[in-house]
């Protein structure tokens, strides 16, 4: 059976019984917009990372000792600079007294100057006295804060629960991984509003502010950006709605593909509910790509019945011939699409896979919603051959259409290729400079002038505190901590890796130590060593608690904390090839130096697995696009013009990169695949036109300039309705997506401009000259 | 078998602990941990630190590290004249050098002692002392090949003393173990023409006229630590300690008087100005100044709050050694 016969049975079955398709299609609509109304926002922690990378092993094997990472710290500082006055006090208890309360808090890790665990102790002639740091008897009045302010020197908190300038005092806990209440998984984004209500909105007045940081709120400010979503999505739905009336000049023909497209994107999020998955904020992506790779190809299919009514057949007749015609090349370009997606399964990123998920899902999902549904809709309106004489003859745009054909004749080719060559040349130099990573300061997917940076920047500002740390783990035996040998070796690796530029600091289980022997031979700092000792080595370990997350209970297992200047992709492999190198000169048979965890050693795993992706991401992707394009041309020179101004449009994006300032990362790595895969439709669209043309013995140029007329302004809107839909993520609040919308918005206008001169630039060499 | 194993220990022991790794050059050396510090000449210092750290400078600004063959933390430094000088520290390190600190030598490295080594003093090239944790004593008459300990039991009291002696009778392993850790801590021996101050735990303070053969104790005025003792430019005595006790002697040794510090930190070093000065160095950065030869004190204490190890008057200012390396403490007039 070849393919005509299937698209005749195909045909046949479909047209012939309409309304129970269309009964089909509404009912499945029905159900799947049920599911998606369930669909709920989804930031899980650990989608964003590498699982199986060495690294991220040594994260989740130690997690459970050292998971602390869930911290919340709330700043409270006063504007005049100087906290000890009733009114900062007052606030002061007040915050971590709502915070002591709020469900989801560990209450026992609860620290501030007012928990009782904050102590000040002093060297005295027999040995240590000490007490709380705000006695019991506190009075907020200046005889109180004066004792307090005393006490405040005497415990040593300067620069960790107050700030370094006496402007700020620090409330911080950890948060329990389940929620006592209810027994279910604590609900981030839930405590985040708890936080932001019931502790900033109520505390911070007058000379007050409260800064509020830790990766439960970044989770809470990052669903609350992505809410922006809703509105982008409603813009680029009206802008869309607009462009393609302005196209075919009719509502109906203007409502139909619209609603398709929308229908496709609730076929796809009900399909994701179902499937169990949630929405994250990166992968709302999606619903974009989809509407607007919908909308492209039910402009192709309006545009075919508008010219096929104008020749006098009835709306009927001309949706069955469209359905006919354009199933299988707009079947194949939304197959490239998807091939294209599925590639990006290959990196072992939870987020990136669901991301190839969702979009190959949504895309197939096209297929039936704007190949079949549309044309079946269409069939039953009475459009007037009037209404679309005006979208199909436009001699004023023919005249355009023969302008531009100029590109396909070689005198013209010859400038364009130069151009393009030239750009090429100077894209490629420049790319090379593309960081890997996270470029910026802060929260990664928040703007810098977000409020969440801003509290982090004030926070590392006013504190002895750094977000970016990352900790070497130690692993050992038993009881190692109370060996000398042991110790020292730690002592000697923090120390050789707080000399490598780039380490701010660093503590482990082994400085603590001998700070702490020192304070047992009256703080004299000629004591500041490991005993070698072990009855007084284990007396300075045990005072050190294994909630400190130096040790573990059987300090078989002790991190060495490394304080970063920053985050950059440079500083974090110049640590890391540190560490290993010292690791392996100082390791032996009973201890080992494992990285990596904290924020930073997540970084470098993300970096380290983003940069081993990148290049076998692009081999599959433009494999398969190469492979499409073979099996639907059967020309090897059709492939290279349709491949390689894709080619030259992913460099020319990687230079965007460089010169925007936007590193290689989780979020913009599929982008190019994204870019690659949806790019390939324009030159599939114009290539499919111009072969059959050129293979009856057109001239290139007028072989182009039939593609044109017949596709040319439907590769325009598709272009345009593409770069709008992704384009509203410019004033997104998550830079992540302002990064996406840029560098789509690029690849789809820039590789549309490709198609349409590039391309046949190179057809123009490529084909035989023929007048 | 068990023969074996003692001979092999015996053999062994000396050989594993003479193995020693070289201090390593850092970036950071001069703003890690440093404990005491030297003028060498009219302008080259040199310093003394955190896991072998020897560290020299010319001008008190550039600083540059000197070739030790251990990692060992080093707690005191001392020269002799411009070329010979004397570096000590834990496991009753000792370390010599012949050119001016630019080299060094281990003349002892004892790490199953177990204790520090405190302070360090030379009379000439040939004869010198190191005092340290638990009474350590060790004597040199020939420029430091050969160390011998010595215990000076004169600083125990005499049912201490007489305890020791029954224990020697019945039961020697337990009277070499009691010895090693019955006596006070040596803090700070400094030579003040022929006398010999030393200072330490327990409020010690002791003088010696026979380069610290036999010491005299003097009356017990305080039961805390004290770290450094000097002589001031009118020729008082001045003794700081723990807990910022400082305490005046007008007439060579009797009686002591308490100044007041206004601090509670450990003071550690008394630095003494060429312009009638006195300036006294403590923990929890703080610098007390008196200008009145010791009877009273002003404090300034330094922003960071580290602890103030040591010091010397250097260009009319301190240059000082902490817990984060070397400071310049201006202490202009």
């Amino acid at each position: 059976m070849n393919l005509n016969s299937l698209l005749n049975i195909v045909e046949a079955t479909l047209f012939r019984r309409r309304l129970v398709v269309l009964v089909i299609f509404a009912l499945t609509s029905i159900f799947l917009l049920f599911q998606a109304s369930q669909i709920k926002l989804d930031a899980a922690f650990t989608k964003h990372i590498p699982l199986n990378h060495s690294y991220m092993k040594t994260y989740l094997k130690h997690q459970a000792n050292f998971g602390g990472a869930n911290n919340v710290l709330i700043s409270v500082c006063d504007s005049s600079g100087d906290i000890f006055n009733p009114e900062f006090f007052t606030a002061l208890k007040g915050v971590h007294d709502k915070l002591f309360f709020i469900p989801g808090v560990d209450r026992i890790q609860v620290k501030s100057l007012f928990s009782p665990s904050t102590r000040f102790v002093e060297i005295v002639e027999d040995g240590f006295a000490g007490g709380p740091v705000i006695p019991a008897n506190f009075q907020p009045d200046e005889a109180g804060l004066a004792i307090v302010k005393g006490n405040i020197e005497k415990a040593g908190i300067v620069g960790s629960i107050v700030a370094d300038d006496y402007s700020c005092s620090m409330v911080k806990t950890s948060l329990m991984e389940i929620d006592p209440n209810t027994g279910k998984k604590l609900d981030s984004i839930v405590l985040a509003e708890q936080l932001e209500n019931e502790i900033r909105a109520e505390f911070e007045q007058g000379n007050i502010s409260v800064h509020i940081i830790g990766f439960t709120k970044m989770v809470g400010d990052v669903a609350n950006g992505a809410k922006g979503v809703v509105t982008f999505f409603a813009i680029a739905i009206a802008i869309t709605t607009l462009m393609v009336f302005w196209f075919c000049r009719s509502l109906a023909l203007t409502v139909l593909p619209i609603s398709c497209s929308l229908i496709a994107v609730i076929w796809q999020l009900g399909m994701l509910s179902t499937l169990g998955f949630g929405l994250d904020p990166m992968s709302i992506l999606v619903p974009f790509l989809v509407f607007a790779i919908g909308v492209s190809h039910g402009v192709q299919m309006i545009n075919s019945v508008a010219k096929i009514v104008k020749n006098g057949k009835t709306s009927k007749e001309a949706a069955q011939l469209s359905f006919r015609l354009l199933l299988v090349p707009g079947g194949i370009a939304l197959l490239s699409d998807t091939v294209g997606f599925m590639t990006l399964l290959s990196i072992d990123i939870g987020i990136i896979r669901e991301l190839a998920i969702t979009a190959s899902l949504g895309v197939a999902m096209i297929i039936l919603t704007n190949l079949v549904l549309l044309p079946l809709l269409i069939s039953y309106l009475s459009i007037d051959s009037k209404t679309s004489k005006q979208t199909n003859n436009q001699p004023a745009s023919d005249k355009v259409w023969r302008l531009m054909s100029a590109v396909a004749t070689r005198q013209f080719a010859v400038v364009i290729l130069a151009i393009t060559a030239l750009l090429y040349a100077v894209g490629l130099y420049y790319a090379q400079n593309m960081k890997i990573g996270e470029l910026h300061a802060g929260a990664p997917s928040l703007h810098e002038t977000s409020r969440y940076n801003q509290d982090t920047f004030l926070i590392t500002d006013k504190y002895a505190i750094s977000v970016d740390y990352m900790s070497v783990i130690v692993e050992t035996t038993a009881d190692a901590c109370t060996y000398y040998d042991q110790m020292d070796i730690i002592d000697r690796f923090q120390w050789r890796m707080e000399n490598i530029a780039g380490v701010q600091s660093a503590v482990s289980l082994a400085s603590i130590a001998k700070i702490v022997n020192a304070g047992y031979n009256e703080g004299n700092p000629k004591w500041r060593v490991l005993s070698r000792n072990q009855q007084t080595l284990v007396q300075s370990i045990a005072r050190v608690p294994s909630s400190s997350g130096l040790l573990n209970s059987d300090c078989s297992v002790m991190p060495v904390i490394l304080f970063l200047e920053d985050h950059k992709a440079e500083t974090i492999n110049r640590v890391v090839d540190a560490a290993k190198q010292v690791a392996s000169e100082l390791e032996n048979d009973t201890l080992a130096f494992k990285l990596a965890s904290g924020p930073v050693g997540v970084m470098a795993a993300t970096n380290e697995a983003v940069e081993a992706a990148q290049i076998p991401m692009m081999l599959y992707v433009y494999g398969a696009v190469i492979a499409l394009c073979l099996l639907s041309f059967r020309s090897l020179r059709a492939t290279i013009a349709v491949v390689l101004p894709l080619y030259v449009v992913s460099t020319l994006a990687q230079w965007l990169m460089t010169e925007l300032n936007i590193g290689l990362t989780v979020s913009t790595l599929p982008v190019i695949a994204l870019g690659v895969g949806i790019g390939v439709d324009y030159g599939i669209y114009i290539l499919s036109t111009m072969s059959v043309k050129l293979r009856h013995g057109a001239s290139v140029q007028s072989a182009y300039f039939d593609a044109l007329k017949e596709r040319g302004s439907a590769v325009l809107i598709t272009g345009i309705t593409l770069a709008i839909g992704v384009s509203t993520w410019f004033f997104s609040d998550l830079k992540f997506q302002v990064d996406m919308g840029i560098l789509l918005t690029f690849m789809f206008l820039v590789n549309m401009i490709a198609a349409v001169l590039v391309l046949p630039a190179i057809a123009a060499f490529l084909w035989p000259q023929r007048k | 078998m068990r023969l074996f194993v003692i001979l092999l220990s015996i053999f062994i022991i000396p050989i594993l602990s003479a193995q020693t790794l070289d201090a390593r050059h850092a970036p950071l050396a001069s703003k890690s941990l440093l404990l005491d510090i030297t003028l060498v000449s009219q302008d080259k210092l040199v310093v003394v630190g955190e896991r072998g750290h020897i560290l020299l400078s010319s001008d008190g600004v550039q600083w540059q590290q000197a070739q030790v063959p251990v990692q060992t933390t080093l707690t005191a430094v001392y020269f002799v004249d411009e070329m010979h000088g004397w570096a000590v520290g834990h496991d009753a390190t000792i370390l010599a050098s012949k050119d001016g600190g630019l080299s060094w030598q281990i003349q002892q490295h004892l790490p199953h002692v177990q204790k520090p080594l405190l302070d360090v003093l030379f009379h000439d090239v040939d004869n010198g002392i190191a005092v340290g944790a638990y009474g350590l004593f060790y004597r040199t008459q020939d420029g430091g090949e050969n160390w011998q300990i010595e215990y000076h039991n004169e600083f125990l009291y005499p049912e201490d003393q007489a305890y020791l002696a029954e224990l020697k009778s019945q039961d020697e392993e337990a009277y070499l173990d009691e010895q090693g850790s019955i006596l006070p801590h040596f803090n700070r021996v400094v030579a003040d023409g022929r006398t010999l101050y030393l200072v330490g735990e327990i409020g010690l303070i002791a003088k010696s006229n026979d380069f610290g053969v036999s010491w005299q104790k003097f009356d017990e005025i305080y039961q805390g630590s004290f770290y450094d003792i000097n002589r001031t430019q009118e020729g008082n005595l001045l003794v700081v300690g723990l807990r910022g006790h400082i305490f005046r002697s007008l007439r060579n040794g009797t009686p002591w008087q308490q100044s007041s510090s206004h601090v509670t930190a450990l003071l550690s070093a008394i630095v003494l100005s060429d312009d009638q000065r006195i300036f006294i160095l403590g923990n929890n950065g703080v610098v007390l100044e008196s200008q009145d030869d010791g009877a009273s004190f002003t404090k300034h204490i330094q922003k960071d709050g580290k602890a103030l190890i040591a010091g010397v008057w250097y260009k009319n200012n301190i240059v000082a050694v902490s817990d984060v390396g070397i400071k310049t403490i201006k202490v202009t007039k």
